[in-house]
């Protein structure tokens, strides 16, 4: 499934980022923070034509030659980006969809916890947990 | 994409201009080797026609030809076939002029704010401009156009010959046996019987100018008044007239060729491997057989190459003058003499010769348009319509397709395409493309379409008032043909770099960076690295600016040019790129960014901007794992061992947690001896504590009222001899002469690697009463060697200072030496010492407890005075220690005196301790 999953603070910084310890983490900050771009022109260009009443799943970002990025946005303009192996055709659009509504609704968790300072990174085992489930294990993947 | 300083128009038009070629004579070449210049390099500046030109079209209208170029060159017969675009003098030749375009200090900066980013960056980008202009004119000319072919060729002769007459004609014969004898490939001509135009030379200085008007009138008998011309120069002596300035143009074109001068010379080794094919003997020129000269000059078929040619020769020749010698026996009146016979040339001899040219291709194509015509419908009829391309079957097939040769009807349109592009008839020229493109798609000729399509796009975007939007999908096709169909790099490149900037002109630049990076590829690191950064200048140029984008490939862009060895360029495509990543918490890339900057400062040696990346890195609370962090503190050490050797650099490992600092006031004593106990609640060793502190400060006021008969003084204050972050610190604490002031000081090892310290020791400054503060100084080192061994383990120094005088001392600071721990660890004894040891000082800086009483206290965030480290020193006194016997029992009211010591001090006497 993912290989990378993001979440990144209204104001553009990272306050999660986990990807698949087999590969250069580096490389998906890179691919994460760029696509904050795209994800930018499409809430702009959404904003105008909808109004208020909007679509949180954004789609696909972009397609790099190993990977697609897709992203979603909350109410609360915090992004949540999901790598994807390009090689993996399995996954649809529809699963993506609802791999970001039950990030979504840990993320609303974590929110909802009283000890957690909002702008902190996240530290939640709850929200890990979450996230782990939907990343690729390394052992299946070698 | 950067600006750039020539409009899209101007840039498009001046990457195909017609070519005309130049045959000299010895003697002719000698008369403007006075100037130090070639004969071709002599009108390089005068190249640009200021005036308008007219031609005819095949309809009699009448077309303007505005602000022509025409590009001179001399005629250089090469041996070695058009692959020399991939060379390694080109792409040395390439990678010299990027290297030598550095971005000046100061140049015109560019501030973008988008979102909250702020960005400053160079508007243009002359390197890439540069490498453009460099690219596109070492072109090698190729069969599937014409447009570098050359149209023309001067043939030049002194009036000093002895029959000039003779001298044309031999030049002519050369010209003929260069373009038809089929011994060489290059240089290729546009048309069988291309234009020459005869030159007349005559050196004012020491000609016979009666006699080269004779001949002069002669020649215009022979070959017609319009195909000849007089140039009369050097009418300067140098002696006369020396104190006349005369601007120097040829400087800026010289000056890239001694560029390309001296990536010439390298190649003299690989070139001597080449065969040599050429005829002997038969030439005049000089230039057209530099094999015979010096090897060395013969490099290829590159047009930039034999401007470097000409000026090697000329640089074994004679020694090179100072840097403005160029032209020194021409007046400003010859220079506009050579800018008539160009402008002479071009409308009296090019452009009819173009002219007439284009009418008759017309005339070809229009009858054998009506003649295909009826063959093919007539074959239609016989053969039911089976279409077979009687020539594909003799064809050589290559790679891109089927290719024609030479003379074959389908390339006349192409060739008429060409010229009429060439004098910027640009709707002829795109219906011709267009038709040609047709033909040769039906003929799956795949690098001639390609070609085709790529011109009709150029045609397209260059006509005037715009009739047909620009069709940015021929370009995409022919980039992709030439690329992925012919295996063209170098043809791909130019359409891209077309492209791109006509794109940009019209504001697209999404396609335009699509396109710049969809031609990076591994093969070659410079272009690609120079390409991604006019990609990441589009992004940044977008009406909705992309800042993350533009900094993703400025980073991709830094790491090609670190790869192309630009390591100047590298560096300012990252310190770009770390404005965006700067501080917003993706510690990651920001960490990646900043171990760059320091690598390529420091090769570069720029070693603080160096040390200040590498800090950077260290003093994040950084995610990295332990072996990078291990990689990070050694190369930073490293940095920094180059660097420190005159000066304490500032060393921020391990952190220091100022506010933890202790200072203890006097001799060191433990609370307990024995069965003896120390009356007193104070030592290092101790936590403090704030209910027995405030007991004996209790105890303290009630002896200081008992000795003053029952009133406390106003200013009371208890003493404090251990100072910490708890302790009232807003006063000077007093310290006395020749009793040590000890400091404990606590680091912290945010990293994840372990890290030794040793020799420390404190950085003070002291000032004696009324005198000025002193400079900075150390005490001794102390023995004490601190391992801080695991992460977030917070681990205490103890540095003693012990003053002599009195007066206001002021502790900065500690200096210790730092080295990476593994190195301890695994070398034995004094070896770590010389290795990764480096000496740093780190000041203490302790802030007060935070202020919150009044409201704007607790509105903002303020702090408090803390004094600790600022001791007043007084004069010696007497010290008094105090023992008590373990079992003695304090009864109500009464002090039972069981076991006391009385210590006095003076000087640093040895203590006595009478009994009381």
């Amino acid at each position: 499934m993912a290989v990378c999953i993001a979440v990144i603070a209204k104001e553009n910084y990272p306050l999660y980022i986990r990807s698949v310890p087999t590969q250069n983490e580096l490389k998906f900050h890179y691919t994460v923070h760029t696509s904050l771009d795209v994800v930018e022109e499409k809430i702009s260009a959404v904003g105008k034509s909808l109004g208020d009443q909007r679509e949180l799943y954004l789609g696909l970002l972009y397609p790099t030659e190993d990977y697609k990025v897709y992203g979603y946005v909350t109410n609360s303009k915090v992004k949540f980006v999901i790598v994807v192996d390009s090689s993996n055709t399995s996954l649809r659009d529809n699963e993506i969809r609802s791999m970001f509504r039950k990030l979504h609704n840990s993320f609303t968790d974590v929110m909802c916890n009283p000890f957690h300072n909002p702008g902190d990174t996240i530290q939640s085992k709850a929200f890990d947990g979450i996230v782990s489930g939907m990343m690729v294990q390394t052992a299946s993947y070698t | 994409m950067a600006q750039c300083v020539q409009s899209v128009q101007e840039f498009v038009q001046d990457s195909f201009v017609p070519m005309v070629a130049v045959l000299c004579s010895e003697e002719a070449e000698r008369v403007t080797r006075k100037n130090k210049l070639g004969f071709a390099e002599l009108l390089r500046p005068f190249c640009r026609l200021t005036s308008e030109g007219h031609i005819r079209d095949p309809n009699n209208q009448m077309q303007v030809v505005k602000n022509l170029r025409i590009c001179v060159n001399n005629v250089v017969t090469s041996p070695t076939p058009a692959s020399a675009a991939s060379s390694p003098a080109l792409r040395r030749l390439l990678n010299d002029v990027v290297l030598s375009c550095q971005p000046q200090e100061g140049a015109a900066t560019n501030v973008i704010t988008a979102g909250d980013y702020d960005l400053s960056f160079s508007a243009t980008t002359p390197w890439f401009e540069a490498y453009r202009e460099n690219f596109l004119q070492s072109m090698p000319a190729s069969d599937h156009e014409f447009l570098n072919h050359y149209l023309a060729c001067l043939l030049v002769v002194s009036s000093t010959e002895a029959v000039p007459v003779e001298q044309f004609l031999k030049l002519s014969q050369e010209q003929h046996r260069v373009q038809h004898s089929g011994e060489y490939t290059n240089p290729k001509w546009f048309i069988p019987n291309t234009l020459k135009y005869y030159v007349l030379l005559h050196d004012m200085s020491e000609g016979d100018e009666q006699r080269a008007d004779s001949v002069y009138e002669d020649m215009k008998q022979r070959y017609g008044h319009q195909g000849c011309y007089l140039l009369k120069l050097n009418s300067r002596t140098s002696s006369a007239e020396e104190d006349e300035q005369i601007p120097d143009p040829w400087s800026q074109y010289l000056h890239r060729n001694t560029l390309q001068n001296q990536v010439g010379r390298p190649c003299v080794s690989l070139l001597h491997l080449l065969p040599c094919l050429l005829a002997d003997g038969a030439s005049t020129s000089l230039d057209s057989h530099p094999l015979q000269l010096d090897p060395a000059s013969s490099s290829g078929s590159l047009h930039a190459l034999t401007a470097a040619n000409a000026e090697l020769k000329k640089g074994s020749r004679e020694p090179e003058g100072p840097a403005g010698g160029h032209g020194a026996c021409l007046t400003l009146n010859d220079h506009d003499h050579i800018r008539q016979f160009i402008q002479e040339f071009t409308f009296r001899g090019l452009l009819p010769h173009v002219e007439k040219n284009i009418r008759q291709l017309n005339d070809q194509l229009v009858s054998r348009k009506g003649l295909s015509r009826s063959l093919f419908t007539a074959t239609k009829k016989w053969f039911g319509g089976g279409k077979v391309p009687e020539k594909s079957i003799s064809e050589p097939k290559s790679t891109c397709g089927l290719l024609y040769p030479p003379e074959a009807p389908e390339l006349q349109i192409r060739k008429m395409a060409d010229l009429c592009f060439l004098v910027q008839h640009y709707e002829l020229a795109y219906s011709c493309y267009h038709t040609a493109k047709k033909d040769f798609l039906s003929d799956q000729a795949m690098l001639y379409a390609a070609g085709a399509l790529e011109m009709a796009a150029v045609s397209a975007f260059l006509q005037p008032g715009a009739p047909r939007p620009y069709p940015a999908h021929y370009m995409d096709t022919a980039i992709q043909t030439y690329r992925d169909v012919c295996k063209n790099m170098v043809l791909a490149e130019r359409c891209a770099l077309l492209s791109a900037e006509i794109l940009k002109s019209q504001g697209k630049y999404s396609e335009a960076a699509t396109l710049l990076i969809k031609m990076t590829s591994e093969d070659s690191d410079l272009r690609s690295a120079l390409l991604l950064e006019q990609a990441a200048h589009c992004f940044i140029n977008m009406r909705n600016p992309m800042v993350r984008k533009f900094a993703f490939h400025m980073i991709l862009a830094g790491h090609r040019f670190s790869k192309a060895g630009q390591r100047r360029h590298a560096l300012r495509c990252y310190c770009q790129a770390m404005q965006v990543y700067k501080e917003r918490g993706w510690s990651l890339a920001e960490d990646h960014i900043n171990f760059t900057i320091g690598r390529q400062s420091f090769t570069l040696s720029q070693p603080e901007n160096a040390v200040t990346a590498f800090r950077h890195i260290l003093t994040n609370d950084s995610r990295q794992t332990a072996t990078q962090q291990g990689a990070f503190l050694r190369e930073y050490l490293y940095v920094y061992k180059v660097t420190a050797s005159t000066f304490l650099p500032e060393l921020p490992l391990p952190c220091i947690h100022s506010s933890a600092t202790r200072v203890y006031f006097g001799h060191e004593r433990r609370l307990a001896e024995g069965e003896k106990q120390a009356a007193t609640h104070v030592s290092l060793d101790q936590e403090y504590d704030q209910d027995t502190a405030a007991m004996w400060g209790h105890l303290e006021e009630q002896l200081v009222a008992a000795a003053n008969r029952g009133t406390v003084p106003a200013n009371f204050q208890p003493t404090q001899c251990c100072l910490n972050s708890q302790t009232d610190n807003l006063r000077h604490p007093l310290a006395v002469a020749e009793e040590p002031i000890i400091v404990e000081v606590t680091f912290r090892n945010p990293l994840k690697v372990p890290l030794a310290l040793s020799n420390l020791s404190l950085l003070w400054r002291f000032s004696a009463d009324g005198a000025s503060p002193s400079q900075d100084r150390t005490t001794d080192w102390s023995a004490a060697e601190v391992i801080t061994n695991e992460e977030t383990v917070s681990v205490g120094a103890r540095l003693r200072l012990l003053p002599h005088a009195t007066g206001q001392l002021h502790i900065v600071g500690v200096v210790r030496a730092l080295t990476h721990s593994v190195d301890v660890l695994l070398s034995p004894g004094q070896q770590m010492l010389d290795l990764m040891v480096v000496r740093g000082r780190q000041d203490l800086k302790i802030r007060g407890p935070r202020l919150n009483q009044t409201k704007e206290d607790k509105m903002l965030i303020r702090h408090g005075l803390d004094l600790r480290l600022d001791p007043i020193i007084t004069p010696p006194m007497p010290l008094m220690e105090l023992l008590l016997k373990q079992n003695v029992s304090f009864g109500c009211g009464c002090v039972a005196l069981g076991h006391g010591s009385f210590l006095q001090r003076h000087y640093g006497d040895q203590p006595r301790s009478p009994h009381a």
